[in-house]
């Protein structure tokens, strides 16, 4: 585990993964959108429902993301581990993306079935905002700072103070009462989702969650590469 | 198992949702690649500058490692 910390080993490990987790992604997305449309509707919300397919994992792996994202930052933060930082780095753009699509496609499905597409006082909806929001700031905070090691440092704390939003999000629809159902996946007495609609909607979340691995490890392969390439550019303009 | 893709009164609703994320995660998946491929690219440029100064490295003394080692460990990358 703490070997794969080092950037050339894990650029290493990480490279026949690489394709392998493209590839399970538009698998699993196809199968899941197939399995989405031949999905029985629902006897109440009809059609409706399946707009559930692509909102619950949107929300629910946006959610796990910022979990990454604070605890890269912690290791950043305390271990000074660049791997670390860029793996959070690494994180802030698709999450924000997953968070923005749960927003989005939450408010569409909203609609048609409670009448509204926002309701300022539903707490899940306004921590999943404030969520949104912990993402901008962590990405809008790196890039306003010229120096990248200070960039990093106020970033991390930045995505760990975000940490507390995560119980808020999750346990919003049990702690207040919210217009938003609460979870039904993970629950005491086994998921409250019809059998029909189980199979699409576990495929769509593992798409969802592979997808992310796919664009995340990506994206840290790069930044790994791109902190090389600033370093051979400076090595350069010091020799020049 | 019948596709059903006739979404009825809620189509003004089923396929925005689909379509918006079927979009953003092209984009995302696209972003991610072209990222790739353009850093690769520019290292794999400058690992090739790199190459041609030979006697420059020599007289760089300690600074000559350096480089080959970033090579060495980047020669496995791609």
């Amino acid at each position: 585990m703490f070997g794969l910390a080092n950037p050339d080993r894990f650029a290493r490990f990480t490279r026949p993964l690489v394709p392998v987790l493209w590839a399970a992604a538009l698998v699993l997305l196809l199968t899941g959108t197939w399995f989405a449309f031949t999905a029985p509707e629902d006897y109440q919300q009809g059609d409706a429902m399946r707009i559930m397919f692509v909102h619950v994992p949107a929300a629910s792996v946006g959610l796990m993301i910022y979990g990454a994202l604070g605890v890269s930052s912690f290791f950043a933060l305390v271990f000074r581990h660049p791997l670390a930082d860029a793996a959070a780095r690494a994180s802030a753009l698709p999450g924000a993306a997953y968070t923005l699509l749960a927003l989005v496609t939450g408010s569409i499905w909203g609609k048609p079935m409670w009448g509204t597409w926002w309701e300022w006082g539903d707490a899940r909806l306004m921590s999943e905002l404030i969520l949104l929001l912990f993402y901008i700031g962590y990405m809008a905070l790196r890039a306003s700072i010229d120096d990248e090691a200070k960039a990093a440092r106020a970033a991390a704390v930045l995505g760990l103070v975000g940490l507390i939003n995560l119980p808020i999000v999750k346990f919003s629809v049990d702690w207040w009462n919210t217009l938003h159902q609460p979870a039904s996946l993970i629950r005491a007495d086994g998921p409250s989702v019809a059998e029909g609609m189980l199979v699409p909607l576990l495929l769509m979340m593992a798409a969802y969650l592979i997808f992310f691995l796919a664009v995340w490890i990506t994206a840290i392969r790069t930044e790994i590469v791109r902190r090389r390439v600033l370093s051979i550019r400076a090595r350069k303009a010091l020799e020049a | 198992m019948v596709l059903d893709l006739d979404m009825g009164k809620y189509a003004a609703y089923v396929w925005p949702a689909w379509g918006i994320s079927a979009v953003v995660l092209a984009t995302l998946a696209a972003r991610a690649l072209l990222a790739a491929r353009r850093w690769s690219a520019e290292l794999k440029r400058l690992e090739n500058d790199n190459d041609r100064p030979q006697a420059a490295q020599g007289a760089l003394g300690q600074e000559a490692d350096r480089p080959q080692a970033a090579q060495s460990a980047l020669g496995q990358e791609k």
